[in-house]
């Protein structure tokens, strides 16, 4: 207990002795976390607006021109099973001559010399909720296509594979962009840890001839490390909030994405927290890169 | 307690100690004389683990301090005191915080400490000051503290480089009693100095060093 009253009184000496470099080093966390938060928030909403597109994409099977019920209900329930798919709805021959009529009731007339409907009956197939990926698609097309009361299958392949490579680069992109983001917020906590080291020096010495061992001299920046990294981050989540509402506002009257702005959602508590653990662990790892150095060669 | 055997140092190529040889046995109060750069301060860097020696073997307590890893060093100083001569105390925190500084490093209760840290403080004569800033101590007063913090985990063996360095001749008098007292209760002392008035009061066991040679080993009379 003492120890812990120790290494904390410790940290909070050292921020406020270092009052110039600590507020440097939150700004510039908050700043790196801000620019790697502001594509996080791009990504989780381009990827929540793909999900809710993606429920309109539909695989529409037609079933063999003659077909025995028993085959048709067999070739549903094959269909039904499959993990891929979410929803089915039938539409007979009748039916689809019913749509036509309400959808085009200028053109009905066509049809009236014809005795039975012309449109082929089809099966309609909502995809699970999951991001569709090509191949998964592919093989679901294949699988039906082979089916043998199968006669043809129509889906929007252009569609899925666009869908598919827009989240493939924003994948990578978000991995690029925040491994350079946190490769520079580390690099500014450990000179700021450095900064705090160096003024210190001559205590961490006293540490050492009276048998502090280095972890004991290390915990004290560690607390500090994490402090800058962590208010870095509650403060990037601030700026991201605000900006986050004032770009929803702003966007709110715009006829072009206007349509969207209520599809847009900041992130989830879990998301939050992340950020600010984040945070947190890029200062205690600017610390610890920072004292390893040091303290490697000494005895 | 401490034995060593052909010692050799070097600093950047330069010879600090040369093939050294002593044991020095418990409660013994030693003095390292001789001018400076003779290798008095090497001597003491090499016992308390700061420093590795080129060749030969050192054992304090039978454990050999040559072959000590890195990350029980710490727990080798832990056994004993080291009192330089610039002190080297925290100037920003108080005469009590500084000497509980090992206890806490120890990880011993608050109750413990405060025990511990008042005898010791008791021992050099500084108890009323406890409250004081290190900043606001004379010379005399900052070697006290630093002879208080030194002795606080009770060691087995107290170092001192040139305690008495920057002092007076009538402090240095008051340190030296001092350092009598704590080896009269047992304690190894062990001190570099080349104050002949030290030498004269301790009336310890003298070794002389030059160039990083052991010139004469001359016992304690009486």
């Amino acid at each position: 207990m003492k120890r812990l009253w120790y290494f904390v009184r410790e940290a909070y000496m050292s921020l406020r002795t270092h009052q110039v470099s600590t507020v440097i080093g939150i700004i510039t966390t908050a700043f790196t976390l801000t620019s790697f938060g502001t594509f996080l928030l791009l990504y989780h909403n381009v990827h929540n607006l793909i999900g809710r597109v993606q429920t309109n994409i539909q695989i529409i099977v037609y079933p063999k021109d003659v077909i025995e019920p028993q085959q048709l209900q067999d070739l549903q329930k094959a269909i039904q099973d499959d993990p891929a798919i979410d929803s089915l709805t039938f539409i007979s021959k009748k039916d689809a001559l019913k749509d036509f009529k309400q959808q085009f009731p200028d053109e009905a007339y066509l049809l009236d010399g014809l005795g039975t409907s012309p449109f082929p009956a089809s099966l309609v197939l909502n995809l699970a909720k999951t991001i569709p990926s090509t191949d998964l698609v592919s093989n679901l097309v294949n699988r039906l296509q082979q089916n043998p009361n199968v006669e043809k299958v129509r889906y929007n392949r252009d569609w899925i594979e666009r869908l598919t490579l827009v989240i493939t680069y924003m994948e990578v992109g978000a991995l690029i962009v925040g491994g350079v983001l946190a490769l520079a917020s580390i690099t500014i906590i450990a000179n700021t840890v450095q900064l705090a080291f160096y003024t210190r020096q001559e205590e961490i010495e006293i540490l050492r001839l009276i048998g502090g061992t280095n972890l004991f001299i290390s915990i004290p920046y560690l607390i500090e490390g994490a402090v800058i990294g962590g208010l870095g981050g509650g403060m990037a989540l601030a700026l991201l909030r605000g900006g986050f509402e004032f770009f929803k506002h702003k966007t709110h009257t715009l006829s072009v994405i206007g349509g969207f702005s209520s599809v847009f959602e900041f992130f989830p508590f879990s998301l939050s927290l992340l950020l600010i653990t984040g945070g947190i662990l890029l200062g205690c790892l600017g610390t610890f890169t920072s004292m390893y150095g040091w303290m490697r060669f000494r005895l | 307690m401490i034995q060593l055997f052909h010692v050799t140092k070097y600093y950047e190529g330069c010879l600090a100690l040369s093939d050294i040889s002593l044991r020095i046995e418990k409660g013994e109060c030693v003095l390292l004389t001789g001018p400076s750069g003779a290798g008095k301060t090497s001597l003491l860097k090499l016992i308390f683990g700061a420093e590795h020696p080129d060749d030969g073997q050192i054992l304090v307590q039978n454990r050999n301090i040559a072959r000590l890893r890195r990350a029980d060093i710490p727990y080798h100083r832990r056994t004993m005191g080291f009192v330089l001569q610039d002190f080297k105390l925290l100037p920003h925190r108080t005469v009590f915080e500084n000497v509980a500084l090992p206890l806490i490093i120890r990880g011993l209760s608050s109750f413990e400490s405060r025990r511990k840290v008042i005898e010791a403080l008791r021992a050099v004569g500084m108890e009323h000051k406890q409250t004081t800033h290190a900043s606001v101590l004379s010379a005399g007063e900052q070697q006290r503290v630093c002879i208080a913090r030194a002795i606080v985990n009770s060691p087995i063996i107290l170092l001192a480089d040139e305690p008495t360095g920057n002092l007076d001749p009538q402090l240095t008098t008051e340190i030296a009693e001092l350092f009598k007292a704590i080896n009269a209760r047992g304690t190894t002392v062990m001190m570099a100095t080349h104050n002949r008035q030290v030498v004269e009061q301790l009336n310890g066991r003298v070794l002389r060093l030059d160039c990083g040679h052991l010139l004469s080993d001359q016992r304690a009379y009486g």
